[in-house]
């Protein structure tokens, strides 16, 4: 049965001994956020702080630091448990999310008293953003963060409006800044829609909504579905909604924290520098549209789940990488499938999740990586993927050493590498390789420079070096024996090829 | 000096070297190849029968594309007696100096500790692969004795029948052997005399005799009717030269033949040596991160390191590294950027030395040996994917080690992922990090409490 709430998520990690409750006072500031990035970096436990300094009295909020963040070895350990599909091997878990994304499940909508987000509900004045602990992450980043959010913003072309992931700095009890980076559905429809028009975007910023919503938020969907629809798939059940105090948009019912407001035409508040996904701290400061928030509603004593940017880079995860490996790369080799590629996987690259990917695919015709990769160039709003590297169809993009041997072997520098043209591409501004100079204002969230994307063929054209000794019997021998005398099991995996048994 | 024996001894005190009994299946390079699959520890495979006790990953074993703690130079350093916990550039430093010459000889002669047994080779038990008939050794030292000292040459063994061996070894060697000369192979030796071996053989040294070498003065030896060998040796084979075979090649290679060109000997074994409870190390061969190809990296490694710090009047690479998952076809290299376009120095700098790898990855000086995972992540953030790889023309030789098919030329490339020296300081993304995101005084608190806190994890690498 998989969870459908954040506090069943909990639930499901602690029942896998993967949690550890914190009842010392922490400080947001600074020392949460500290603990979590060392966890993350040493494959520990998720922290969940019961006590935060400075915690407002009635609201008495919780602080839980990078809950989906899986293990290293398998990041979607944890969303295999909590949708109960399969852990090992890693293509039987991402098939296993391709068949939950192809059957999406329409939600359905509660009643607000049957609803635990309205367990509080604040409207107006009453409602202040610094009744809750957001971390601030970071030193040097520009104000406290809220990191794991999933927007609900309108959409004429689908019922339950659109949902995705954006983080918001904090400024004061009722503004926000909202990370908003042309070129993504939501901002492109108000930068270019509401903002031309001269009018504010209602909008809900939801906190700790569990995993299949924030699963789905991070995901490219059809045109004219809703996220929402297709957490309902991955957790074989409707999503509950419930509607919003202020405006007409619906939500997750179960959400922990739910925050109503408007973004703002022509108004701009600093947002940055933060610590970023790259693992860096990105600059310059940047003017991002304006949150006026307008009620909040949340359950008692409510969790608010967060995620230690930049700590997801390396060897280490967070809840973004593990979003990009266990959401993400189904959602991605599905797409692919449905736009007649002959796809095997698309896999996030482990130590920079969201700039490169691996994709094991058939090359059925001359021609065909580049046809691709340029689909997905054009079409997917790649600002922030740079690189592809295309592998056998049969080998594993899960496992790190079968793509490094690829690429070390396989890509020829004379033939294999590949530029879509000379600095013609946008670009995210969060990069690190451009100059502040080069990022510029960044008045819609791109840079003012653009860049290149490229895709690499490792693609063995031939024979590949042996990967093991001895046929399946053997080798299934030897790791029983090697397990008698204590290398884990799980030590085996990811193998090198899709097919674990070959 | 380790010897062998005390080398693994260390390796199981640390829980670096598991224990088994030797099945009769599967075949022990099997166990070896899935042990290294999983990253595993070195894996001892032990008889009660007579036969000798055999174990492989004892120089290498694991590779870094996840966080571990212990690294593919961990049990070599160990086995060079460099530290428990040995730090890369120090591994690669003690790998060179034992193959530097000596100005006078240092030579320390030490009882054999292997005895006269009439065992036969076979009888031994060394392991045979799947699908093949005869026995491999492998991860040994061949040695003969001349009138000006001993040569040093590393061996990849068959065991055709009960006393006969046919052994691959480096052409460049071939002119000190005749017809009848006597030779003798040792095995389980200290990791000096393999690593300087290994080293000797891809530098090309292998004509000045060990004694004239560093490692000649380091390991104590035992002169045998092959020359010398190291005295603690586990093993030990004397043998004749019955047959050059110049035509003969083994289908499987060791991980040196891939660098330079190796011919075949037949050896017929007069006396066996072996000591009490004797081990000696084997290897599977043609399968990821093998010790053959542990070694053969970082004494790659170790020269190129030496070579790019020795030529510009400042030592500007902080370290070097061959990643054996790429199996050297890529280098990594760490360095400061001493000026605008020494990027591209250092790079080509490299091609002209080593002819293995077409791809160089260009890294910080800040940037860690053990911490791969950061450069695996900074090809592609730091790097300009459209200014920082940066390919040549297509007239450059092709490199030994990628599979592509190709004749004639081929092109190199190069990433750049370090800072523009320039750029403005301001432009200098810091880094997230635990120590560059948190202050001293909160992470000593957390280090307090860690355990407290409900984590179980060692935080001595990270804090």
């Amino acid at each position: 049965m998989a969870v459908t709430s954040f506090r069943e998520f909990l639930d499901c990690l602690a029942d896998a001994d993967a949690l550890t409750t914190i009842t010392d006072d922490v400080s947001w500031d600074l020392e949460a956020s500290a603990i979590t990035m060392l966890a993350n970096e040493t494959d520990d436990r998720i922290p969940v702080f019961e006590s935060v300094q400075s915690q407002c009295g009635e609201t008495a909020a919780r602080l839980v630091g990078d809950p989906y963040r899986g293990p290293q070895r398998r990041p979607w350990e944890w969303f295999a448990r909590a949708f109960d599909l399969p852990v090992d091997p890693g293509p039987a878990y991402y098939e296993g999310m391709i068949e939950r994304l192809h059957d999406p499940i329409e939600p359905a909508v509660i009643p607000n008293d049957e609803a635990p987000c309205k367990e509080v509900v604040r409207t107006g004045t009453a409602a202040s953003l610094l009744e809750f602990p957001w971390p601030y992450i970071h030193q040097g980043d520009g104000g406290r963060y809220a990191t794991l959010s999933t927007l609900v913003a309108p959409d004429p072309d689908s019922e339950w409006g659109s949902w995705s992931r954006h983080r918001a700095m904090i400024h004061d009890d009722s503004q926000a800044s909202l990370l908003f980076l042309a070129g993504e559905q939501v901002p492109n429809r108000y930068y270019f829609e509401y903002e031309r028009n001269d009018e504010p975007m209602p909008v809900a910023l939801t906190i700790g909504a569990g995993p299949a919503i924030e699963a789905t938020a991070e995901v490219w969907i059809p045109v004219g579905r809703s996220e929402v629809s297709f957490a309902g798939g991955l957790r074989e059940s409707p999503v509950e909604l419930v509607e919003c105090e202020t405006n007409d948009l619906a939500v997750p019912a179960s959400a922990e924290i739910v925050i109503e407001g408007r973004v703002m035409p022509d108004e701009r508040l600093d947002e940055g520098p933060f610590g970023d996904y790259f693992g860096y701290m990105n600059g310059p400061r940047r003017s991002m549209p304006v949150l006026e928030v307008d009620a909040i509603t949340h359950r008692k004593q409510p969790y608010v789940p967060f995620c230690v940017e930049g700590s997801g880079v390396g060897y280490g995860e967070n809840s973004t990488s593990t979003f990009a490996a266990a959401a993400g790369g189904p959602d991605a080799t599905l797409g692919l499938r449905a736009a007649g590629f002959d796809v095997e996987m698309a896999v996030p690259w482990p130590f920079t999740s969201r700039t490169v990917w691996i994709i094991a695919t058939e090359k059925p015709y001359p021609g065909a990586l580049h046809e691709l990769a340029n689909f997905i160039f054009t079409t997917w709003g790649m600002l922030h993927i740079d690189f592809f590297v295309f592998v056998d169809s049969d080998v594993n993009p899960l496992n790190p050493r079968a793509v490094v041997e690829a690429i070390a072997l396989h890509a020829d520098p004379d033939t294999d590498f590949h530029q879509f043209g000379v600095e013609r591409m946008p670009k995210v501004p969060l990069n690190i390789y451009q100059t502040p100079d080069e990022k510029g204002s960044a008045a819609v969230g791109t840079s003012k420079t653009k860049t290149a994307k490229a895709y690499i063929d490792a693609c063995a054209d031939g024979t590949r070096p042996a990967q093991s000794i001895g046929d399946r019997d053997a080798r299934e021998q030897a790791r029983n024996l090697l397990s008698q005398a204590g290398v884990p099991e799980s030590a085996f995996e990811p193998s090198h090829t899709i097919d674990s048994s070959q | 000096m380790t010897a062998f024996r005390t080398h693994l001894e260390f390796l199981r005190k640390t829980g670096d070297c598991c224990s088994l009994e030797r099945p009769d299946s599967p075949s022990p390079q099997v166990i070896a190849s899935e042990a290294l699959r999983a990253d595993g520890p070195a894996v001892r495979l032990g008889t009660a029968d007579g036969r000798i006790d055999l174990v492989s990953g004892v120089y290498g074993g694991v590779d870094q594309l996840r966080r571990q703690t212990r690294y593919p130079w961990t049990r070599l350093g160990i086995g060079l007696g460099v530290d428990r916990d040995p730090a890369y550039v120090d591994v690669l430093e003690k790998i060179a100096t034992l193959g530097k010459r000596v100005d006078e000889r240092d030579v320390t002669y030490v009882e054999r500790a292997a005895t006269t047994t009439d065992r036969t080779v076979r009888d031994l038990g060394f392991p045979t692969p799947p699908g093949e008939t005869w026995p491999h050794v492998t991860l040994g030292v061949l040695s003969v004795g001349t009138d000006e000292g001993t040569y040093w040459t590393p061996l990849h063994g068959t065991v055709i029948d009960s006393n006969t061996i046919r052994a691959r070894i480096p052409e460049t060697i071939t002119d000190r052997f005749e017809r009848g000369a006597t030779v003798s192979i040792a095995l389980g030796v200290p990791a000096e005399a393999l690593a300087a071996t290994q080293f000797l053989t891809i530098t090309d040294r292998l004509s000045t005799p060990i004694e004239d070498r560093r490692v000649g003065s380091t390991v104590p030896v035992i002169p045998t009717t092959g020359g010398v060998v190291p005295s603690s040796s586990e093993v030990v084979l004397e043998a004749e030269i019955a047959d050059k075979q110049p035509d003969t090649r083994s289908e499987k290679r060791a991980f040196w033949e891939h660098l330079l060109e190796g011919t075949t000997l037949t050896l017929e074994v007069s006396s066996v040596f072996t000591r009490d409870d004797a081990v000696v190390p084997f290897t599977p061969l043609g399968v990821p991160l093998t010790d053959d190809l542990q070694l053969v990296s970082l004494a790659l490694a170790a020269r190129l390191y030496d070579r790019v710090n020795s030529y510009w009047g400042v030592s500007p690479v902080e370290w070097l590294l061959l990643p054996a998952a790429g199996r050297l076809g890529i280098c990594v290299v760490s360095t400061e950027v001493l000026y605008a376009g020494f990027e591209w120095q250092l790079s080509n700098f490299l091609f002209s030395f080593a002819d293995c790898f077409d791809t160089v990855v260009l890294v910080d000086e800040h940037a860690s040996p053990r911490d791969l995972g950061q450069v695996l992540g900074d090809i592609w953030v730091k790097a300009h994917p459209a200014r920082d790889w940066l390919f040549s023309g297509s007239d450059a030789p092709v490199a030994r080690l990628p599979t592509y098919s190709r004749e004639g030329t081929g092109a190199r490339l190069y990433i750049d992922a370090t800072w523009d020296p320039r750029w403005d300081e301001a432009y200098i993304a810091p880094r997230v990090s635990l120590a560059e995101s948190y202050p001293p005084t909160l992470r000593a608190a957390i280090r307090g409490s860690w355990a407290e806190f409900g984590f179980d994890s060692e935080l001595d690498e990270l804090l």
